[in-house]
């Protein structure tokens, strides 16, 4: 994420506007102010109306409180206080946001001449384009869609107009309903936030936890922050680890984790995971740390499903190191993810909740912190640097490559790795198929890997130059010289997915 | 020779509204105009949640947004 659009600033607006209640135990009693604050009279107007613009920024408050837009604003908010996260999917649309875009796909634009050699009505397929008024017209009934007429008018008259969140969507997962409002297809959803990032209206979203981590930090509970590795530079460019670790603290947290520790346990378990059944058991492996990825396998691709590494991700891996030392701890995944979200939903006895960096900062604003004022105290990285390049795409196969050549110098690992989902699949069904000679694949959702995350703050250059100073800066090198992340392992706390 | 000194508010509640933004465009203005501008970070003008916040010359100006800094800056520099 790198530009801060008018829906972006809206949708931060909302969150600091309820963490700022949260955090000063008034938000029940306060939450319809929230409807003035950021909707007012005098505009900006985006909608129709005053009363559009309030209707819709209510369901977006019910989302950011993790609440079914069934329920009233107040009734919502008692619910997030008590610390209730109501049971459905991470991503939603705003139906009252959904601008109902128009579904007709190819429309021929005045630049129609009439002309002579009528290519569009003689490519069409299905006789669906015939000529009105002195111009083509596509007959909507016969129209498939096919895009041939697109293709063969030598005027670019005819265009392909896409839904942006359809468009952005590489699984076919999100269409339009018989009143044109966007809908989700929860089988083949992998959470992956590209519709959200895409929709120019602002009108799909993801649940946020915001005010059920304010609770626990405002409670007597000790809560951890497991920090992604993407995190160097989210809150400005110039802010440093150390002022990142005192701001949380400054809200509440006990104390901070790298979740590139977890990286690191993890890129022990895989390399030996791959070692060992690769190519005895299966012909490749893949990672498994994404979790839009590796949800898209199991939904989209479960033939492929038994390729995919059993090892947890570096955040349970993180949160399992935590849960060891303090049964009774709460902790909190910070990240560039989403699906991340719904990860965490399906292991919450290691993880209790998962935010976004831009939720982290949305609590920071609203508690009143301001990080660039904030002293810089000597920080020191836990994980090694190929944990730390777990943040950037092609990071998770160097380290395992890193590592087999510790443990298994005579393998040879042939890698390739993918950014993009439609692209992580296509690779894979090649893969599957021997057209391409690789052993082991690393797939990332999003481009550029975690640094281009949904969640993110800071533009994915810097961020990606951000993080490789830094992990060019850990103690260690490669996982195996990681005397912490050998230790935890020793105890071997459940690595691998059953 | 500068003849516009900006400083732009790069605190926490500026910078989640947008103030890497304004910094890019300014960067990445070209080197006649960027010459002109004596680019400055501040950490809080004491504007907050009206963000993004800048002061052009001494003068606070909120709620800025690339375009809007753009034509500040054209009319200052021409």
């Amino acid at each position: 994420m790198s530009q801060v659009t008018e829906v972006v600033k809206l949708r931060r607006r909302v969150l600091v506007e309820i963490a700022k209640l949260a955090f000063a135990g008034v938000l029940k009693e306060k939450i319809n102010e929230i409807l003035y604050n950021v909707v007012t009279e005098e505009g900006p107007r985006y909608r129709c109306c005053v009363h559009k613009e309030r209707a819709v920024l209510k369901e977006r408050i019910k989302l950011g409180l993790s609440q079914k837009s069934d329920l009233e604003l107040i009734e919502a908010a008692q619910k997030a206080v008590a610390g209730d996260v109501a049971d459905m999917p991470v991503i939603h649309v705003l139906s009252e946001a959904c601008d109902q875009c128009p579904i007709d796909k190819f429309i021929v634009t005045n630049a129609c001449r009439n002309c002579v050699a009528h290519n569009c009505i003689n490519s069409c397929p299905k006789k669906a384009i015939m000529v009105v008024q002195n111009r083509a017209y596509i007959d909507k009934n016969k129209c498939v869609e096919c895009g041939l007429c697109k293709k063969s008018c030598q005027y670019s008259a005819i265009i392909e107009v896409n839904r942006p969140c359809e468009g952005a969507c590489d699984l076919g997962a999100i269409q339009a309903g018989n009143d044109r409002r966007a809908i989700i297809d929860y089988s083949k959803c992998v959470e992956c936030g590209s519709c959200k990032t895409a929709c120019p209206f602002g009108a799909i979203s993801d649940r946020s936890a915001i005010v059920q981590v304010v609770s626990q930090l405002k409670s007597k509970n000790k809560v951890y922050a497991v920090m992604a590795p993407a995190f160097i530079g989210q809150f400005g460019a110039k802010v440093k680890p150390g002022q990142v670790v005192e701001a949380l603290k400054q809200i509440g947290f006990a104390d901070v984790y790298e979740a590139s520790l977890g990286a690191d346990i993890v890129t022990l378990e895989e390399t030996k995971e791959f070692v060992s059944t690769v190519p005895k058991e299966r012909k490749f492996m893949t990672t498994s740390c994404c979790p839009a990825f590796a949800s898209m396998v199991e939904k989209h691709l479960p033939d492929v499903a038994n390729h995919v590494s059993t090892t947890v991700s570096p955040m349970i891996a993180t949160g399992k190191v935590i849960k060891a030392k303090e049964s009774d701890a709460v902790v909190v995944f910070i990240g560039p993810c989403i699906a991340k979200k719904a990860e965490a939903a399906g292991c919450s006895d290691v993880i209790d909740y998962a935010l976004t960096f831009e939720e982290l900062m949305c609590m920071m604003v609203g508690a009143g912190i301001n990080i660039t004022e904030i002293s810089e105290s000597e920080y020191h990285s836990s994980a090694s640097r190929d944990g730390n390049t777990f943040a950037k795409a092609g990071g998770v196969a160097q380290a395992v490559v890193d590592t087999a050549a510790a443990l298994a110098p005579d393998l040879e690992v042939k890698v390739h790795h993918c950014e993009g989902l439609r692209n992580c699949k296509s690779a894979l069904i090649q893969i599957n198929a021997e057209k391409l000679a690789v052993n082991f694949f690393e797939g990332m959702a999003c481009e550029g890997g975690c640094i281009g995350g949904p969640g993110t703050l800071t533009n994915s250059k810097i961020t990606s130059k951000l993080v490789g100073i830094f992990a060019g800066a850990s103690k260690a090198t490669v996982a195996v010289e990681n005397e912490t992340a050998a230790a935890e392992i020793a105890e071997d706390r459940h690595w691998h997915r059953k | 020779m500068h003849s516009l000194t900006i400083e732009i508010c790069v605190g926490s509640a500026c910078y989640l509204l947008g103030a890497q933004d304004l910094l890019e465009m300014i960067e990445g203005l070209p080197p006649a105009i960027r010459s002109k501008i004596d680019l400055r970070g501040a950490s809080c003008l004491k504007a907050c949640g009206k963000g993004p916040n800048l002061k052009i010359n001494g003068e606070l100006i909120s709620d800025v947004t690339p375009e809007k800094l753009m034509e500040i800056i054209h009319n200052h520099c021409g």
